[in-house]
């Protein structure tokens, strides 16, 4: 049809340029970079920079933990995003507000949560210990202690994206006819039941879309601990996003941070093949 | 509609619906308290919990004004307007056009070329930020306005949501106004436009967003007091007087105020947008 359109063989070309060619210089370029950044020194070709990082304890401690807070993060973020959406798909008064009200963090930025959250996790003057004391329970040390700090972590970032991930799923629902749930009633099929053997499947596609787009998010998460452990109490929360950051421009380690940026690619695209697999499964277990 | 609930399950509904509401706001409405009192007064009333140590005794606003009057919040806060206000329009333009370009022409290469676009989207950029840094610098832009804008106006994203929204405008409109003898700057401005609209306030809400709340990727490039953007000034000042929490409130009140303004009553093409990036994709 295009011909039809216009006599003009490259106008399609010219309205396209400018975009395209931000996006490959901005975008495509860099990653290619990144790619080979970590195969040559100088310009040789050399695996120097993956032993050297593959023999380097800091980079194993920052795997874990990145692995580590994503193993309860992902999971945890997307049922409370699930458990949220069916809530506040529910037909009862007011429930707009609601949604509404569930919404907000997401419109605030990761910083504002971040900062927000800092005083309140506070040992000597945070509000959270306010409560813990209420119920006799001793102060905590939240962000200063080896053990919690990445649990902290895990609360603001859930706090900050639990509402946005619930759109989509939200969105979901609603594109499902509420007559199949009247059948599965008739057919005495209980709550649970319908909500894995009906609803799940039925939003198969959204909730792909969420995996993806929330480990991608979750495996890249930097400004907490950018802005208030520094990797630390003890490494504890060194994960190795912010470990690439630091290499790139504390350590002036180039080459490290690309070969951590590439393992991370790679983790990313690793976890949501598993959730794709993950998914795909249940959809041949119900046909 | 309203469903048909029995009044135990009501209950427990609104039960589960308010104890959400309050994780949900508490942190936020805790916020606005602490940045409406003094700092003495916070900490004063921290341990032991009680009716003083959520709601302020003297209300002040000195907090905010201490924001501007000695930690001159309003550059970053100029800086970061004027980078929504260069990225907004430009970002749609770009992205609309070759978007246009996409959904109404056949041309040779317009399979690839559609899917290097649609790769870009899926590299997150937080992922290439660093790399970014060095082409950014090789070009001399770090610390400057291209250095800070250029990289984000071309997005896949947008790009894509431009194109399955044009996608839906019937080709007879088009055709109809070509036959008539209307040129592409013409057809775009009064055809494609106004039968636009929604889709346009969604992808300019979108960059709106993703600029405001900007941050790996001005942290990098923004070295300078000169075109540093909001959220920068408001994490060095967490870094650099992490003492002052009145204060440190107040600024985080401040710059999360303007996006919950924008977010109210845009609420609906928010949505759009979102849902239709995961959806129809």
């Amino acid at each position: 049809m295009g011909n039809v359109f216009t006599k003009n063989k490259f106008l399609p070309y010219i309205l396209i340029v400018p975009a395209f060619v931000l996006i490959c210089v901005f975008k495509l370029y860099p990653i290619v970079t990144t790619l080979l950044e970590g195969f040559f020194v100088k310009g040789e070709f050399t695996l120097d920079t993956y032993n050297t990082v593959f023999q380097d304890p800091v980079f194993w401690n920052s795997l874990w933990i990145t692995i580590k807070i994503n193993i309860v993060m992902i999971p945890l973020q997307i049922v409370i995003s699930f458990i949220l959406a069916m809530m506040v798909n529910l037909t009862v008064r007011g429930i707009a507000i609601f949604r509404t009200i569930f919404y907000l963090p997401f419109t605030i930025s990761l910083t504002v949560a971040t900062i927000l959250w800092n005083m309140m996790f506070n040992a000597n003057n945070g509000i959270l210990n306010s409560f813990l004391s209420v119920f006799g329970i001793p102060a905590q040390k939240f962000l200063l202690s080896s053990s919690q700090a990445l649990w902290c972590i895990v609360i603001i970032a859930s706090w900050k994206g639990c509402g946005y991930w619930m759109m989509f799923i939200l969105a979901g629902l609603k594109n499902i006819d509420t007559s199949i749930y009247e059948s599965a009633k008739m057919d005495g099929a209980g709550f649970f039941t319908t909500v894995f053997k009906i609803t799940i499947p039925l939003i198969k596609r959204v909730l792909l879309f969420v995996c993806v787009a929330n480990t991608t998010a979750n495996v890249l998460l930097f400004v907490p601990m950018q802005l208030l452990t520094n990797g630390g109490p003890e490494g504890s929360t060194n994960v190795l996003m912010y470990e690439a950051y630091q290499s790139a421009f504390s350590y002036g380690n180039r080459s490290r941070s690309a070969v951590m940026v590439t393992v991370l690619l790679i983790l990313i695209i690793l976890i949501c093949l598993v959730q794709f697999k993950f998914l795909n499964e249940k959809e041949e277990g119900r046909a | 509609m309203l469903g048909n609930y029995k009044t135990w399950q009501k209950v427990i509904i609104y039960i589960v619906l308010v104890l959400m509401t309050i994780v949900t706001l508490f942190p936020l409405l805790w916020g606005v308290a602490c940045s409406l009192r003094t700092d003495q007064e916070i900490f004063k009333y921290a341990l032991p919990f009680s009716y003083h140590t959520l709601v302020p005794v003297d209300w002040t606003f000195q907090s905010y004004i201490d924001l501007f009057a000695r930690f001159h919040f309003e550059k970053p806060f100029l800086n970061t307007i004027i980078m929504i206000i260069i990225s907004v329009p430009l970002g749609c333009l770009v992205n609309s056009i070759a978007a246009f370009s996409f959904a109404t022409f056949n041309f040779r290469g317009k399979g690839i070329l559609f899917g290097l676009v649609l790769i870009s989207f899926m590299i997150p950029f937080d992922v290439i930020a660093m790399p970014l840094y060095n082409i950014v610098d090789g070009f001399n832009w770090v610390d400057t306005w291209p250095g800070l804008i250029a990289p984000t106006i071309a997005s896949g994203l947008v790009l894509f949501l431009f194109t399955q929204f044009f996608k839906d405008i019937p080709p007879s409109l088009i055709e109809a106004a070509r036959v008539d003898g209307a040129g592409w700057p013409t057809i775009f401005v009064k055809i494609i436009l106004p039968s636009s609209i929604p889709v346009f306030v969604t992808a300019g809400l979108m960059i709106f967003m993703d600029q405001w709340n900007a941050y790996l990727w001005p942290l990098l490039v923004a070295r300078s007091q000169d075109i540093r953007p909001l959220q920068i000034a408001l994490a060095s000042f967490k870094m650099e007087r992490s003492t002052l929490w009145s204060c440190m409130y107040a600024g985080a009140i401040f710059s999360a105020i303007i996006p919950l303004g924008m977010f109210l009553p845009f609420q609906r093409f928010f949505v759009q947008g979102i849902t239709s990036s995961g959806i129809k994709g």
